[in-house]
């Protein structure tokens, strides 16, 4: 029974459909969080007729043959990339990209990562870093006597030190774009790495080169559509139900078979 | 007799077969660009077959056979995906892609760039745009896609989405990962109607597919039970026939 084996990847296809779905609707408040969707292709399909062999010895041909497909497999899961809503957050280093790229951090080991989320805090050194303690590609540090800080939409981080009515430039944020950025590679934490699909990351400061402007105050929240992620569970989980009908009927048909006497 | 039970077996074949198909139906319901298929039976009439010979104009007997199979290439419904590479096709018409084997065609729309910028499919062959495939340097943004399929960027036009359509869509042939092949050229369209950041859902109609499932297998067991009784007269057969009248 190939009815079987097609349904039982129909099943296997819709349950991870309710896995990305899941993580979607988890990370709903996530910062930064940029929604998935998985990917679908049917499999490969067997001739049982081919079209186009010969029929007659006039050459008549078969218009249009037999095929049966043997179900359906993953394709990808992809991340959309699109912006999510700012929200004001009233803390001077929480910092949202309006448009393309991403902050660079700097991991345990050296490694970069990048990420969409930007709610900083300063360390005991003063450094920029993220809620997790990794720094700012390029470090930034803030000085202990600053009063206020004001970065800027191209990314420049002034501080108002001490009774200083004059801003000082301490440092100036720079933004990475990918060729692919649906190809980056999540770890967690909310932040991507490099692959060979994403292409190289291009640095540049923000508002240049295609990159976006940076938001002070704001952080930008995850691009997940409540309603749209219901309405697609509803539609996994149906299919599911349906393929797992298809594995009933096959069984009982051979349960019919094996009853003949 | 034993000819009803191969005429039963023929139905049974064929229906298997039809739910092999209604399965990859069910299971391809949220393949992007999928095209529903259904298997069309036909009568095969064979000459009745005895013991010993073929009797040929005497009896004749029609068998089942699937001959064909029909495709339904209706649209399926656009879903928003907000991704601005994705493209559905509104109404016919389809995406000309490159593989090592030629061009292919899908109903699929959703690109992305591989590591080069270059626009390709899920599947990583190349999307076919004005004869050629398209790379996009890093610093391009605001990737725009007409409804007539031109592309265009913060840098101006880039080229257009070359759409194929065939005076038969019956000829195209699957090849699985939602590609098609064709015997026959392509032609260009005169109008194309693209919508950017949908694609096209599967045009499986599950109702349709649940019903024809419950039909298979009322079928299936309607034949089984023929095929039991076929035996039991058999048995009778053969118990009366032995009886010796005393």
């Amino acid at each position: 029974m190939k009815s079987l084996y097609t349904a039982a990847t129909g099943m296997m296809a819709q349950q991870l459909n309710v896995e990305v779905i899941s993580n979607n609707i988890a990370n709903m408040r996530t910062t930064g969080y940029k929604r998935q969707r998985a990917e679908f292709q049917d499999l490969l399909y067997q001739n049982l007729r081919r079209q186009g062999s010969t029929t007659s010895a006039d050459g008549s041909t078969v218009p249009s043959g037999i095929q049966v497909g043997a179900g359906v497999k993953t394709g990808a899961t992809y991340r959309v990339m699109s912006q999510g809503s700012l929200a004001f957050t009233e803390k001077n280093l929480d910092l949202a990209i309006r448009g393309e790229g991403f902050f660079q951090i700097e991991l345990s080991g050296g490694q970069t990562g990048y990420s969409r989320d930007g709610t900083f805090e300063r360390d005991a050194e003063g450094n920029m870093v993220t809620l997790d303690g990794y720094k700012l590609i390029p470090n930034i540090v803030i000085p202990e006597s600053s009063r206020d800080i004001s970065i800027g939409k191209d990314g420049s981080v002034d501080v108002f030190l001490d009774d200083s009515t004059v801003a000082t430039n301490v440092g100036q944020i720079t933004l990475a774009r990918f060729a692919n950025k649906a190809g980056l590679e999540a770890i967690g934490d909310n932040i991507l790495l490099e692959t060979p699909s994403s292409g190289t990351a291009n640095v540049a400061i923000a508002g240049s080169s295609g990159t976006g402007n940076i938001l002070q105050n704001f952080v930008e929240q995850s691009n997940v559509n409540a309603v749209q992620e219901i309405s697609e569970l509803i539609t996994a989980q149906r299919a599911y139900e349906m393929n797992s009908k298809v594995i009933t009927v096959s069984d009982e048909m051979m349960s019919v078979t094996a009853r003949l006497k | 007799m034993s000819n009803a039970i191969r005429i039963a077996l023929s139905q049974q074949v064929a229906l298997k077969r039809q739910l092999a198909t209604v399965a990859n139906n069910l299971a391809n319901m949220n393949t992007t660009g999928f095209k529903a298929e259904n298997l069309v039976f036909e009568e095969h009439i064979m000459p009745g077959a005895s013991m010993d010979n073929v009797n040929i104009g005497s009896t004749q007997i029609s068998y089942v056979s699937d001959t064909m199979l029909m495709r339904d290439f209706s649209s399926g419904g656009l879903k928003t995906t907000d991704n601005p590479l994705d493209v559905a096709i509104n109404g016919k018409g389809w995406f000309t892609v490159q593989t090592p084997l030629g061009d292919r065609y899908t109903r699929n729309g959703h690109f992305t760039l591989n590591s080069n910028g270059q626009l390709v499919t899920s599947s990583g062959h190349p999307v076919v745009v004005d004869g050629g495939p398209l790379s996009f340097s890093p610093e391009e943004t605001d990737i725009t896609i007409a409804s007539d399929g031109t592309i265009s960027t913060n840098q101006g036009v880039r080229g257009k989405l070359q759409i194929a359509i065939f005076e038969m869509e019956s000829i195209l042939k699957k090849e699985g990962a939602n590609l098609f092949s064709s015997v026959d050229a392509a032609r260009t369209p005169e109008f194309v109607s693209l919508a950017q950041g949908m694609v096209e859902n599967s045009n499986v109609e599950p109702i349709e597919q649940m019903t024809k499932m419950i039909e298979i297998q009322r079928a299936y067991e309607r034949t089984a039970s023929m095929i039991e009784k076929l035996g039991q007269m058999k048995t009778n057969a053969i118990g009366k026939l032995a009886q010796v009248a005393a």
